[in-house]
């Protein structure tokens, strides 16, 4: 398999070690809130795709959301939004705000690793 | 260098891979056939012959996919154990294992309400709560705020017993109890009360994960409680030997 550049933001540490573990022959790039997501992605600027949770401190999934779709330079890198919040109203917030992608937490590897081979690897 | 899961899953594909060739195959010659040629009568048996082994080989594909999903699954069943076994032990801050209890039961389990109680160090008989996520304001005052003093029937069950429960029973408002054991004694307990609206049940996947809990978490915060004493003492130790100096 390819190995690109993913960025992971997500305030737990739990997710990490498991998107560490699944997604091994890639190149992780951690974040554990909005704010430290945007940082990474300035020094990281050839991230190919981008795993994002909602619900963190500082700066939430969607406010991190909007201000890579602002950047022009940013705004193609496909975003995932995987989160534990499951209603209707939640996964169109995120899909008009520009995600391509809801995936609701607990996940199954499968659904995650199809999400990266179409993204990122293809 | 490939682990033995991923050589395993690379033979079945490519087994599965064979036999899809083998079908197709097969499905070219039969559909040549029936354009023309069946006027020989041992065509007719030829043709039998072909679609009997057509048959075994789409019973195989079925039993291989079947395997495949299998393999996936019990993937995915073991990464989740390792991921949470590891965590658990990553650190020896107590907030930090309470907040990877916390994170096991809301991400990998879809835990949306849960208690975590623990046992008071002094006094054996009452539990704190360390931990009472998404509770509503008639079940924080049943859990007492930080104290819970009995009530529910199966938390009390478990903590006396010891025994995992993952089912509702009466009397009792949780799903699910995740007994804490150390060396045979219960220092606390994890209740699940209530699962996401998009998770419908526990699975069988996560039974595992509360049957690691049990065994894996109660040590995790031993260890931890024990290490903060000791650095306590340390600290303590310290400042009288600056005080003397």
């Amino acid at each position: 398999m390819e190995a690109t550049k993913i960025l992971v933001v997500d305030d737990s540490k739990l997710i990490h070690k498991m998107f560490d573990v699944m997604l091994r022959p890639h190149n992780l790039v951690h974040a554990y809130d909005g704010q430290e997501g945007l940082h990474r992605l300035a020094e990281n600027v050839d991230v190919a795709l981008i795993l994002l949770d909602v619900n963190m401190p500082k700066m939430n999934g969607l406010e991190f959301l909007e201000e890579v779709k602002r950047n022009a330079d940013l705004a193609e890198i496909p975003v995932v939004v995987i989160s534990t919040e499951g209603k209707e109203e939640d996964t169109d917030r995120a899909l008009k705000a520009g995600a391509v992608e809801y995936i609701k937490k607990p996940f199954q590897s499968e659904d995650v690793l199809g999400v990266v081979q179409r993204l990122a690897v293809n | 260098m490939a682990s033995k899961p991923q050589a395993r899953n690379e033979h079945v594909v490519n087994e599965l891979k064979e036999t899809i060739s083998r079908a197709t195959t097969l499905l070219d010659s039969l559909a040549g056939e029936a354009r023309g040629e069946v006027s020989v009568d041992g065509d007719e048996e030829r043709i039998r012959t072909l679609q009997e082994r057509l048959e075994v080989a789409e019973s195989d594909l079925t039993e291989i996919s079947t395997q495949l999903v299998e393999a996936e699954n019990q993937r995915g069943r073991l990464m989740n154990l390792y991921v949470a076994t590891y965590q658990l032990h990553a650190t020896l801050e107590i907030e930090e294992v309470t907040s990877t209890i916390a994170e096991i039961a809301r991400e990998l389990i879809g835990a949306e309400k849960f208690v975590l109680l623990l046992r008071d160090e002094e006094s054996s008989a009452a539990c704190g709560v360390a931990l009472a996520q998404g509770l509503e304001a008639d079940e924080r005052s049943f859990f007492g705020g930080d104290r819970y003093v009995g009530g529910d029937a199966a938390i009390d069950a478990a903590l006396e017993d010891g025994s995992l429960r993952t089912r509702r029973e009466p009397g009792s408002c949780a799903i699910a109890v995740v007994p804490l054991t150390v060396q045979g004694s219960v220092v606390g307990a994890l209740a699940v009360l209530k699962l996401f609206d998009h998770k419908a049940a526990l699975t069988p996947e996560d039974k595992d994960l509360l049957d690691l809990l049990a065994a894996h978490a109660a040590s995790a915060l031993l260890a931890a409680r024990v290490y903060s004493a000791t650095d306590r003492r340390l600290r303590t130790l310290e400042s009288l030997v600056k005080l003397v100096q």
